[in-house]
């Protein structure tokens, strides 16, 4: 065996209120993936924020690399003794080009106050070539696509002289062909020596590039392992701590009329020719690979995103959707993927955030509005979908994921909407809240509601939906009753 | 018990700036007693504050979005001179109430098609507020120009003078249309749906639009609200000054500005109340009328109010941190236990 | 090559272009007095300050901030450098060129710690600064015009080189070349892209952003220097109340020139094609004859247009995105 190019141990974090890591440890190789997995607030991104030099750790910590033991003191401390991050938004300048972003860190690190344009652009193009991209150094980085983006951050840290990278969910925002892509410039940089740390949660990717797995639970070390010698459950069992069972709510009988219907809808650039109708008190599970087209094809249907071509009807009734507040109008309801940034406005109460769509409806006589009424139904809402805490005077942002999440939803159960979009619904969530937003959906279906749901985890598809439609490439690539179905039946639609 | 509690902790900012105002109001009676309390001060105080006070109210509204609205000194000109036309016209020496009428309705609608053009430009075509605002201010001021010729325009009808300084009960007019004012943009803006709207907007555009509002029509509303504000505004000074000319109340826009960010209104939008700007309005007249009397120079308080603006948003920043730092004691405390 | 003009035609330098030519092509038919170079030179002297200060303005507005303070910047220094001509009337224009930058400079760098220290908006500090300091320089003269200035100064201001190139072209020269330069080949310069693209990514990567910052306005206060001394070179006197507005001007000019107030873009190549433009339109509302009065409305109108053409064109951009790999 090489030697460890870092070793770490005792590594504990305090933060005000909660311990984010305790005591956990984590060693790599050159050469090697080392994946480290765990759920959500499991501490992986703690973890990260340390090894770049971002946060401190509590004393006791123990940091050695290269057989020496160190402190990373500092983000440029960290990149000079070798270790890089990969942020999942890559943390590029858009409006700089793709060379600029890749010297930056050296630009700043000889602090010459001349720049030599001509070195910083052949040390662009020999890391990208290192990557094995092919990126014009000199194009503006918002111009490239999200794959290419996160070839130029990569490259970024190989410039660097990185000896560790560390990839921070890094196939969160590609398609299919760009991972693949990602693989082989992981396999790149395992030949040149250079460790990487992969993080992520996806089982796939992770047998597909790791040698080894660090597991982490609710800030603790539970175990490392070597990749062949687990299996799929193994790993989720270790990551959650217990077996999860999935309960399948799938009710394939007691449809009522169609309540939504789609015909033929396109959008240049977007999907093409998406067909199907989604009755009362059914839910649609729509999924595929990110960059399908689902979340274009909802937003379409919502109005946020208009379409080119084709027919929307509700209850029967062809309609024309330009705009959310039309939408609203027709009784369609849209929960954006994004809850920090769409869904939510987070320096807001719970009340100003559940009552926005239907703020006209607790107008008084004079057309200002009675609080009364207003507060009496926000209680309402926050007790029935069980808000934690269950203050209506609660700003938005000082919620937990989950309960975020029931705020969106509650926001639009308060318009009585009959149509329902909600895309990646537990985004975020840690399980429990998972399992509590599952049976919101399922318990509004029963009462009529027609649902969409949209969902890259295909348990939570199969959990949750009566009917699937598998998206690929802007289109319907297969549709399934959703009885006795597999993960792998659905993924055979969904890739190919 | 309970209604102070809740004061101190919802309206802590009003809170402060209530005892500011009485704390300067007291220094100026004790420096000056005589000539600062005197009816003729107090009266002359409110005749000038409400003018400031709607050009601050229409700036404010703006800064609620996130946006801002450097036009409404400009396009007040602008609406107040098109008013003195019709003032002044044959037709009103002759009718003089059903011209100063018609001059009044002229003035509100020209204020409305200032509102309109912004916040078209704003809210439908997406432009930076600052941006749009700086092309109508030199938009609408090059209008006033062009039509009165760089002059004045006076020789209004008699009666007009009473809207800038006239008194009903002893009372002076303007107060009475300020406070009336004062409370309807209270109600429309704190208290009504679309008020709600502004600030959401002002927020977090995307997720207001995302929640079914028509985003666009909150912000039309938003200027041309504005552009109402400050049309009346326009009536108070071409009454005060019995003509119209373009630069009659240019100082109003940055002390505007002034006034909504001393009042605790965040100038990235979402935040801030009307009382807040209505007793940073009433902070600033006192202060430069105050130093007027006692004879400071004119220049010395325009010093003194850029300092008190810097001073107070530092001073600010700082309680913010000290309170920020001392939350995360406590918390560390609270986990070493 | 193509390619180059491909690119070129879809920046948005080249719409300006495009409108100053066409500018030009009709003013030449209109008055035969427009496409000479006397005249040329007439109206770019007269822009130079205007010029001078949008180069200043350029790194805050690509900063994502703004100034507000340089219609009160200048007018400090232009008095300071007035008084200072009249107490040492054996000095140079060297000199008094140098004082004026500086005394600029320092408002810059009040502006840039007030900003970074007590983490107070751009938009308020340097309206308060603004307040401040023109309160200060109306106290100091009581509004009173300063004249009788030293017949070199005069003499340096009427300078034209080979009788034909004026002495504030080079002063406006200077200060695109030096923008230029900084923005172009200095650590700083980068900086101050890097901090308008993502102030939070700036910090991230290591750049020392408040050093930046209070740098950009230190730097925007010194061309508003030197645009005092451009300008009182030319009118020979200095009257304090006049240049209440520039700053708006000021802005405009960049924004005219591409910048953008969200921050991130805008060259000097941009803004000395929106001074072109600027001082093109002007000249040609007084040749065309069109009534001083008009000419605000004018200004107005093209501001109002050009922000909102840009914006339309980036909709339709982003509108044609593609943003799946649709399969036909």
């Amino acid at each position: 065996m090489k030697e460890k190019f870092l070793e770490i141990s005792n590594v504990s974090k305090t933060f005000p209120g909660v311990k984010a890591l305790d005591n956990v440890k984590f060693d790599i190789v050159p050469g090697e993936v080392h994946a480290l997995v765990g759920e959500n607030g499991a501490g992986k991104s703690t973890l990260i924020k340390i090894l770049s030099g971002f946060q401190q750790p509590d004393l006791g910590a123990k940091i050695v690399i290269e057989g020496k033991e160190t402190k990373l003191n500092g983000v440029m401390d960290a990149i000079r003794q070798g270790i890089s991050v990969v942020y999942q938004d890559f943390s590029l300048f858009g409006n700089l080009t793709v060379a600029e972003n890749i010297g930056i860190n050296e630009i700043i690190e000889k602090n010459r106050p001349v720049l030599k344009w001509k070195e910083i652009n052949e040390k662009a193009v020999k890391a990208l070539a290192i990557v094995g991209a092919e990126i014009d150094p000199k194009e503006i980085v918002e111009n490239l696509s999200v794959a290419k983006q996160q070839m130029v951050a990569i490259a970024s840290a190989v410039a660097q002289d990185a000896k560790m990278i560390i990839l921070d969910e890094p196939t969160s925002a590609l398609s299919r062909n760009e991972v693949e892509t990602l693989y082989d410039i992981i396999d790149n940089l395992k030949k040149k020596n250079i460790a990487i740390m992969f993080v992520s949660h996806k089982m796939e990717e992770l047998f597909h590039v790791s040698d080894r797995f660090t597991i982490f639970r609710d800030g603790q070390y539970v175990d490392t392992v070597n990749a062949k010698d687990v299996t799929e459950d193994d790993l989720v069992s270790m990551m959650v701590g217990r077996k999860v069972e999935i309960k399948s709510y799938a009710n394939l009988e007691n449809k009522g009329p169609v309540a939504l219907k789609v015909e033929g809808l396109s959008k240049k650039g977007n999907f093409k020719d998406i067909n199907f109708e989604l009755h009362e008190g059914e839910v649609i599970g729509i999924t595929g690979l990110v960059g399908a087209g689902r979340s274009e094809m909802a937003q379409a249907i919502f109005g946020i995103n208009p379409p080119d071509a084709g027919k929307v009807y509700v209850q029967g009734k062809e309609v024309h959707i330009k705009s959310p507040s039309q939408a609203l109008q027709h009784g369609i309801a849209y929960i954006p993927e994004s809850r920090q940034t769409q869904g939510l406005v987070l320096p807001k109460t719970i009340e100003s955030n559940i009552t926005l769509p239907v703020l006209k409806k607790y107008r008084n006589k004079i057309g200002l509005i009675d609080r009364k009424t207003q507060r009496a139904s926000v209680d309402k809402w926050v007790d029935m979908l069980d808000v934690r805490p269950n203050d209506p005077d609660m700003l938005a942002m000082q919620l937990s994921g989950g309960n975020q999440q029931k705020v969106v939803l509650a926001k639009w159960i308060s318009t009585e909407a009959k149509i329902l979009i909600v895309d990646e619904p537990t985004n975020g969530v840690d399980v429990g809240a998972k399992a509590e937003i599952h049976q919101i959906i399922r318990k509004l279906a029963s009462e009529g509601t027609a649902v969409i749901v949209i969902s890259s985890e295909l348990p939570e598809i199969l959990s949750v939906s009566d009917r699937i439609l598998v998206m690929r490439k802007g289109r319907i690539a297969g549709e399934f009753l959703n009885k006795d179905l597999t993960q792998e039946m659905i993924m055979s639609k969904a890739v190919v | 018990m309970n209604f102070f509690k809740n004061l101190r902790s919802k309206h802590s900012n009003e809170l402060t700036l209530a005892i500011i105002f009485i704390g300067i109001f007291v220094l100026m009676s004790i420096l000056s007693p005589d000539k600062f309390l005197s009816g003729n001060n107090i009266k002359t105080m409110m005749f000038q504050m409400p003018e400031f006070g709607l050009m601050a109210i229409a700036m404010m509204i703006a800064v609620l979005t996130g946006g801002i609205n450097l036009s409404i000194t400009t396009g007040a000109a602008l609406s107040s001179i098109v008013c003195a036309f019709i003032l002044s016209s044959e037709f009103s020496q002759n009718n003089n109430a059903l011209g100063i009428v018609l001059g009044l309705i002229a003035c509100m609608a020209v204020a409305v098609i200032c509102g309109v053009i912004n916040g078209y430009v704003v809210a439908y075509i997406g432009v930076a507020a600052m941006l749009v605002t700086l092309g109508s201010k030199t938009l609408f001021e090059g209008l006033g120009l062009a039509f009165t010729k760089g002059g004045s325009i006076s020789g209004f009808p008699e009666a007009y003078s009473f809207l800038g300084n006239g008194s009903v009960l002893g009372i002076p007019f303007p107060i009475i249309l300020y406070i009336v004012v004062i409370i309807v943009s209270y109600l429309l803006i704190e208290r009504s749906a679309w008020g709600t709207e502004v600030y959401m907007v002002g927020c977090n555009e995307i997720a207001t639009r995302f929640s079914g509002i028509n985003t666009k029509k909150t912000l039309l509303k938003v200027y041309i609200y504005s552009g109402v504000m400050s049309g009346l505004a326009s009536i108070l000074i071409s009454s005060r000054y019995n003509s119209a000319k373009t630069d009659y109340g240019s100082s109003y826009m940055m002390q505007a500005v002034t006034a909504v960010v001393l009042g605790g209104t965040s100038i990235s939008g979402g935040h801030g109340t009307v009382a807040g700007t209505v007793l940073a309005v009433a902070i600033v007249q006192v202060i430069s009328t105050g130093l007027n009397i006692l004879g400071v120079n004119r220049y010395i308080i325009n010093i003194i109010t850029g300092g008190i603006l810097i001073v107070v948003l530092a001073l600010r920043y700082i309680t913010k941190v000290m309170e920020d730092n001392r939350k995360i004691k406590e918390r560390a405390a609270a986990t070493a236990k | 090559m193509k390619n180059f003009a491909k690119n070129f035609v879809k920046r948005k330098e080249f719409g300006i272009i495009l409108i100053v030519v066409i500018l030009s092509v009709i003013l030449t038919f209109l008055s035969s007095a427009f496409l000479t170079v006397t005249n040329i030179m007439d109206f770019m002297k007269s822009n130079s300050v205007y010029g001078i200060m949008a180069f200043g303005m350029l790194p805050v507005l690509i900063s994502a901030g703004i100034d507000l303070s340089v219609s009160a910047t200048i007018a400090l220094s232009a008095v300071v450098i007035g008084k200072f001509m009249l107490a040492f009337p054996n000095s140079n224009p060297v000199i008094v060129i140098l004082v004026a930058m500086i005394v600029g400079a320092v408002v810059g760098v009040v502006n840039g710690l007030i900003i970074t220290k007590f983490n107070i908006p751009p938009i308020v500090t340097t309206l308060g600064v603004m307040t401040i300091v023109n309160g200060a320089v109306l106290l100091g003269t009581g509004g009173a015009w300063i004249s009788g200035l030293p017949q070199w100064w005069v003499s340096f201001g009427s300078f034209k080189l080979f009788g034909i190139i004026p002495t504030q072209l080079f002063m406006l020269i200077f200060a695109g070349l030096v923008t230029w330069l900084i923005l172009k080949f200095t650590l700083v310069g980068r900086g101050i892209y890097a901090v308008g693209g993502s102030q939070s990514s700036a910090v991230r990567v290591g750049y020392n952003v408040n050093r930046i910052l209070i740098f950009i306005y230190a730097f925007c206060g010194m061309m508003a220097g030197l645009g005092a001394a451009a300008h009182i070179s030319i009118v020979g006197q200095v009257d304090p109340n006049t240049y209440t507005g520039y700053e708006l001007d000021v802005i405009s000019t960049v924004v005219l020139g591409g910048a953008s107030v969200m921050g991130g873009t805008g060259t000097v190549f941009g803004t000395t094609l929106g001074v072109i433009l600027m001082a093109v339109l002007k000249n040609g509302l007084i040749l065309a004859r069109i009534p001083n009065y008009w000419q605000k409305v004018v200004m107005g109108l093209v501001i109002i247009i050009a922000v909102s053409v840009d914006v339309i064109n980036r909709k339709r951009e982003q509108a044609k995105l593609v943003r799946v790999d649709v399969e036909e």
